[in-house]
């Protein structure tokens, strides 16, 4: 039973992990006529052909569904998976189950067009499903921040609307553009993330997540660089590398402590230079973690810490 | 049976008392991070003797991160592996344990709840989880025993292994509900059905051993009627057990030990399960001998797991659920085998 269970929460977590770092990307063939059928190869290399642009689209992850707002076509959204919270009106739109049990039956029924889904634990016979009711799958994943331009211009094809996905990209470049600049006065800082609270175990972001792409970009220095996406790290060592700043994604849910008054009241803790300043900056809301435009909020809202907090 | 062999020689003792303190000493000195011996026994010395700390990271991570957790990983092994001892002698079933009762999906049931609808009793951070965890333990256990009763007074084995497996199922499914209503902490659920023992602090420690001391002495007490239920039921009865109140008395102590145990590390699986079938091998079935030796081996078996989940990867770390059900299970299938084998 144990076992089992064992079994089902890493399945679940591997779930987790998919749905908060995976999201869309892709190669973009030219074809800005928005009137004419849409052609677009996705991130497992599948040519997906629309006969017009995308006017009902079911995405199950929450970057898609950020990035579909920040390109106007929110409504094209007829439904979305069950995790996706941002902005506040994708709440409104009907839910439908993704990740390890994504409810196929639930997703026809919605009739999209499109379905927008991250590479995860959807099987080929799935895809047969989908596709026999008429329904196009495109399969994306971004990883990084260039695939994460990538991403967007796709969707910004699959809805008609390249132009505005031209603006968002260089929105984003932008800003990382500005915030890049100050990279030297930041040289010789740490910054440790932390995924979970202690209380579940300490989880931080190491290399190959955003969060470590855009600290490098800031000149900072991850301190767990040297293991690879989210892992569970032991308490000693963050000690022992002692961070000047730790960033923390913990939820908070408006009772007990806040997420920085829990790290700052840890026993031991009190000598880590970040808590010894007070140093650090509670993200609320998955700007860091989803590949999505607010990966450039959270570039910024990372800047002004590390070069406000000192 | 032999008589000299009926409880354990203070030679035993003091054997298995070295091994243990042996093997607390390896895993405080032993960690993540590299700390020389010296400077070890300096930090822990000066902290019985109240001087003052030397300058630099040792004080920190002995006192507040490594001991404290050491001392939770082997007060959780000893109770874990006591209440699986007691509960395989009791219900004679050698794959009873917490799990196949369902009090551990029950304590774990409660501990979801807490989380999902952030349940926070007074400013203490994370009490809801322990508070619902071991209430949800006693509830399951009423609820178990409630419907055993119903189906067979005489609460027979098989009737609440059944219900507790079943038990455990409905639990699961309970907890699938409870993520799906609860989309925006299923972060925080997740991270903690895998369990952990980081973050253990001097307090778990203290409510570990004070439980411990109170329900393994119960146990410990009982071992005369576990020895006679262990020949059978109807063999207990009739030289003059009183069959429904041990059980109940058992049964009790056993759910409050484990829900104690989840609410402050998670479900660890295999613990209760196989330590009792290694440290029957040593000391023989006969439970005044069997429960004291459990302890001990209970504490160095999750000790020496826990010591491979933080070091195997560093710096990374395993959940200890997961290192106990790998070498549990492999164990476990061997001595299976063996005694098959033997037959």
């Amino acid at each position: 039973m144990n076992v089992l269970k064992q079994k089902i929460a890493v399945l679940l977590l591997a779930a987790l992990l998919l749905t908060c770092l995976c999201g869309c990307g892709g190669e973009t063939p030219a074809g800005d006529n928005s009137d004419a059928a849409v052609t677009v190869t996705d991130m497992m290399g599948r040519e997906v052909t629309l006969d017009e642009p995308a006017t009902k689209i079911v995405a199950l992850t929450a970057s898609v569904c950020e990035i579909l707002y920040a390109l106007d076509a929110g409504d094209t959204l007829v439904g979305r998976g069950e995790y996706c919270n941002y902005p506040a009106e994708v709440l409104e739109v009907t839910s439908v189950q993704s990740g390890y049990d994504t409810n196929i039956e639930q997703i026809i029924a919605l009739q999209p067009q499109v379905l927008l889904m991250a590479d995860m634990a959807q099987d080929d016979a799935q895809i047969a499903q989908l596709e026999a009711a008429g329904i196009k799958v495109v399969v994306c994943d971004a990883q990084n921040i260039a695939e994460v331009y990538d991403s967007i211009k796709l969707i910004g094809e699959l809805v008609g609307k390249q132009d505005k996905a031209s603006a968002v990209v260089a929105d984003m470049q932008a800003t990382f553009d500005e915030v890049a600049q100050n990279a030297a006065d930041n040289s010789d800082k740490t910054v440790y993330f932390e995924v979970s609270p202690l209380q579940y175990g300490l989880w931080t972001a190491g290399a190959d997540t955003f969060m470590n792409e855009i600290c490098a970009m800031l000149g900072a220095k991850n301190c767990f660089d040297d293991v690879s996406g989210w892992a569970e790290i032991s308490e000693e060592q963050v000690l022992q590398r002692n961070p000047d700043y730790i960033v923390t994604i913990t939820m908070y849910f408006g009772d007990g402590p806040t997420p920085q008054e829990e790290i700052l009241s840890r026993a031991g803790w009190q000598n880590v230079t970040a808590v010894k300043n007070g140093a650090i900056l509670s993200l609320q809301n998955d700007e860091l973690s989803r590949p999505a435009p607010r990966l450039a909020e959270g570039a910024r809202l990372l800047h002004d810490f590390l070069l406000g907090a000192e | 049976m032999n008589k000299r062999l009926d409880k354990v020689r203070w030679w035993e003792y003091l054997g298995f008392g070295g091994v243990f303190m042996a093997v607390l000493c390896l895993c405080v000195c032993v960690g993540s991070v590299n700390i020389p011996l010296s400077e070890t026994v300096t930090v822990i010395s000066n902290a019985l003797l109240r001087q003052p700390q030397p300058e630099g990271l040792a004080p920190a991570i002995i006192l507040t991160v490594r001991l404290p957790r050491v001392l939770c990983v082997a007060l959780t092994g000893a109770a874990l592996s006591l209440a699986g001892a007691a509960m395989q002698g009791l219900l004679k079933n050698p794959l009873a344990d917490g799990s196949t009762l369902g009090v551990s999906s029950g304590a774990a049931l409660g501990a979801v709840i807490a989380i999902a609808f952030g349940l926070n009793f007074s400013a203490v951070p994370f009490a809801g989880t322990m508070i619902m965890a071991i209430l949800f333990a006693l509830g399951s256990l009423l609820i178990i025993l409630g419907l055993a009763y119903k189906l067979d007074y005489s609460l027979a084995t098989n009737t609440i292994i059944l219900i507790g497996v079943i038990y455990s199922m409905f639990v699961s499914s309970a907890m699938s509900v409870i993520v799906t209503f609860a989309a925006d902490k299923v972060q925080q659920i997740t991270f903690w059905t895998m369990g952990s023992l980081q973050g253990s602090s001097y307090e778990n420690a203290a409510v570990l051993a004070a439980v411990l001391l109170v329900c393994g002495g119960v146990l410990l007490a009982s071992a005369q009627e576990l020895n006679a239920f262990a020949v059978g039921e109807d063999n207990a009865r009739h030289i003059g057990v009183n069959v429904r109140r041990t059980k109940l008395v058992v049964l009790i102590t056993v759910s409050v030990l484990i829900g104690v145990c989840v609410s402050i590390g998670g479900t660890i699986a295999f613990v209760g399960l196989v330590t009792p079938h290694m440290v029957r091998m040593i000391v023989g079935p006969n439970h005044r001998r069997l429960l004291p030796s459990s302890l001990f081996g209970g504490a160095v078996f999750l000790l020496l797991a826990d010591l491979v989940a933080r070091i195997l990867l560093n710096p990374q770390e395993l959940p200890i659920g997961v290192v106990t059900s790998l070498v549990g299970a492999v164990v476990f299938v061997f001595i299976f085998y063996n005694t098959r084998k033997g037959q």
